[in-house]
């Protein structure tokens, strides 16, 4: 990076030439009260708002909205800022190392852990619509399916956890993704095969050419086809 | 032989940094000595975690997969510090760098490794890896140019021959916190997971399992076992099979039972004493650690002879509370800060070691959680102010606890009701109710499946 570049610099900028972007959900009083301890306490933003740069003297908030509507809100002239790069990479980041977004994480290969801790940042949330879900059940269950398969969260609902369509679906959205692996042509695992209708079961094994699949039961066809 | 490993040590400066010891010790003597050609040390290896890289994994060689080009299946994680941190054990570099190596144990590259070692050229120390569990396979030793030779010989010892199972002891000095229904439901979820396990009951004056599960006694007992010297005795004629059949499913499963025998029970303390020595029970399951992934013993309430044996033959102690019982807790307190170092300071390899304490099948209230949060501080304050036997015990309690997040984590296995009344149909919990299987199965993979 140039030595003239201002990526990395703490500057003291005027507020008017920083536009706020989405700005921040803080409750009123929070701002205000943040606002009047500002002041009282010697007007120097110390937690610095993050900016890039976004034309000649213009910047735009990317991080930290808090801090520009206290800023705003004690009348300050000028707050003191971080310029990032203008990369959506470094935006994203920001975001989520400011906390004014969740960061999520890919189902499809989490680890058991993972899906622990995610899944108890859930219920515990203030009035959480998963209150009523059993952590470990829930933990276990998603584990334990073939969820590196999963197209989107619906097969979630039949693993009878408590996690219903709905509301309570989407509520998982603001922590997973998915990326999916293609299902294969072959499929010989049992818990997959144990997922799917009977009459698919069917299908697969006239089309894997088994003998004696018409009049079997599904455990039995699971097994037949796993092996 | 290993002249050339004592002269390089020797040669050594007294404060040399990591990339000394690592150009003039350990890349060119250490690592061969353990038995390994260059092409089958791999430096600065990829945990898969982040961007963190190991000093050096290492493997054999098979015919056609080279460790240096293929780079899968590690087996030793090696990890250097230089001479100028301190590697004794309690030194704050020490702590660090176990953590360290504990993280690359961990990671998602390193699966397939068994053992860790951490040393500076003056200390070292091994550990044993086993799913999620990592304990000392030997204390932190400081190495010599007399001794260099012995320890090096120890650890090729050690790491050559594989042993397959990881003991547990289920303890606490503390009766009614469920032991018993964990021992037998944590053997039943590993079964189902392919684990092949054997759980012995040790605890004579309940013989809770035995009964829980209607195991009728074995042609052999386990007195004519520990008594026995000259193998007499046929160790497969202690074991009881416990089949366990799904009818829908039509499959099998089944883990091994060692029970205790009336005549253990009878004889007085003070005898058994005078029979047995200490170690005697862990020489009779050695010859059990390559049949099983997992040896559970279920060991009685208090510190006495079976209890001392027990956790004497274990590698990890698995300790059940209770947050609404603080003697429950108390109780794993003194287990952690003395049974266990007692028996460690007669072992001499470093082990066994505590496990952090779980909650075992209790609803927890918010209010009741802050209570038990309460009082287990204070035992942590208690036990770091003892100026007779100052003990660090927040990592048994809280594990994930660090001074940045003050997480007070402590895993709880919820309440069913249908697990303590599966005692009287003779079945695992975990094998009739799926929901005490989601539990049960969440215990095993907290703390022992990686």
């Amino acid at each position: 990076m140039s030595n003239l570049s201002d990526i990395g610099n703490l500057m003291l900028l005027y507020i008017n030439e920083i536009k706020p972007n989405e700005g921040t959900n803080t409750p009123k009083f929070l701002i205000t009260a943040t606002a009047k301890t500002l002041s009282s306490l010697g007007g120097r933003n110390w937690v610095p708002l993050i900016v890039k740069e976004i034309g000649e003297d213009r910047y735009e908030v990317i991080g930290n909205s808090f801090i520009y509507a206290v800023a705003e809100e004690a009348g300050l002239e000028k707050v003191w800022c971080i310029i990032a790069d203008s990369s959506e990479e470094t935006a994203k980041l920001t975001k989520v190392l400011s906390r004014e977004e969740t960061p999520k994480i890919n189902l499809s290969t989490a680890t058991r852990d993972e899906i622990k801790d995610a899944l108890q940042y859930l219920i515990e949330k203030p009035n959480s619509v998963l209150k009523s879900v059993k952590l470990l059940v829930a933990t276990n269950r998603i584990d334990e399916a073939p969820r590196q398969y999963w197209q989107n969260f619906e097969p979630i609902t039949k693993l009878k956890c408590g996690i219903t369509k709905g509301k309570k679906i989407n509520a998982l959205k603001e922590v997973f993704y998915l990326i999916p692996q293609p299902m294969p042509d072959v499929i010989k695992d049992p818990t997959i095969l144990n997922t799917l209708p009977t009459a698919e079961l069917k299908k697969m094994a006239k089309k894997r050419s088994k003998v004696g699949y018409s009049k079997k039961k599904k455990n039995d066809l699971v097994e037949l086809l796993s092996q | 032989m290993y002249e050339t490993l004592v002269k390089a040590l020797r040669s050594l400066p007294s404060d040399a940094k990591e990339a000394i010891v690592n150009h003039s010790f350990i890349a060119p003597v250490f690592l061969k000595a353990l038995g390994f050609k260059p092409e089958e040390c791999f430096p600065q290896y990829p945990t898969g975690k982040g961007a963190d890289a190991v000093d050096y994994a290492l493997r054999h060689n098979t015919d056609d997969d080279i460790f240096l080009h293929t780079k899968s299946h590690p087996y030793i994680l090696l990890e250097l510090k230089g001479r100028d941190k301190d590697l004794s054990e309690g030194s704050a570099s020490y702590t660090s760098t176990v953590k360290q190596l504990k993280g690359y144990l961990l990671a998602p590259n390193c699966k397939t490794v068994q053992w860790g070692i951490i040393t500076n050229s003056d200390y070292i120390q091994l550990f044993k890896k086993h799913g999620k569990v990592i304990y000392p396979a030997s204390l932190c030793l400081k190495i010599t140019p007399d001794n260099v030779g012995a320890i090096v010989e120890d650890i090729k010892q050690k790491i050559e021959n594989i042993s397959r199972a990881l003991t547990v002891a289920i303890y606490n000095n503390k009766g009614g916190v469920g032991k018993t229904t964990t021992t037998v439901n944590l053997a039943a979820v590993l079964t189902l997971h392919g684990r092949k396990t054997l759980i012995v009951d040790f605890d004579p004056n309940q013989q809770d399992l035995t009964n829980s599960l209607g195991i009728k006694p074995a042609k052999e007992s386990l007195y004519s076992c520990l008594e026995d010297k000259n193998n007499r005795v046929n160790l497969n004629d202690l074991i009881n099979p416990y089949i366990f059949k799904f009818k829908n499913l039509n499959k099998e499963f089944k883990f091994d039972i060692i029970t205790a025998d009336d005549k253990l029970f009878e004889e007085r303390e003070d005898k058994l004493y005078q029979i047995f020595k200490l170690h005697r029970f862990r020489q009779v399951l050695n010859n059990f650690k390559n049949k099983y992934d997992y040896i559970l013993i279920d060991s009685c309430p208090n510190w006495r002879f079976f209890s001392q044996s027990a956790i004497y033959a274990c590698d990890v102690v698995l300790i059940p509370a209770k947050h609404n019982n603080i003697f429950s807790l108390k109780n794993a307190a003194v287990a952690i800060r003395k049974f266990i170092p007692e028996i460690q300071r007669i072992r001499k390899d470093g082990s066994p070691i505590a496990l952090p304490i779980f909650f075992n099948g209790e609803k927890i209230t918010e209010a009741q959680r802050i209570t038990a949060h309460y009082g287990i501080d204070s035992i942590i304050e208690q036990a770091r102010k003892d100026r007779d036997n100052k003990f660090d015990l927040l990592p048994y309690f809280y594990p994930r606890f660090t001074n940045a997040t003050k997480d007070r984590y402590i895993f709880d296995l919820p309440s069913y009701a249908h697990i303590a009344n599966t005692a009287f149909e003779r079945i695992p919990a975990a094998y009739k109710y799926k929901i005490a299987y989601d539990y049960y199965i969440n215990l095993a993979k907290e703390y022992f499946l990686q």
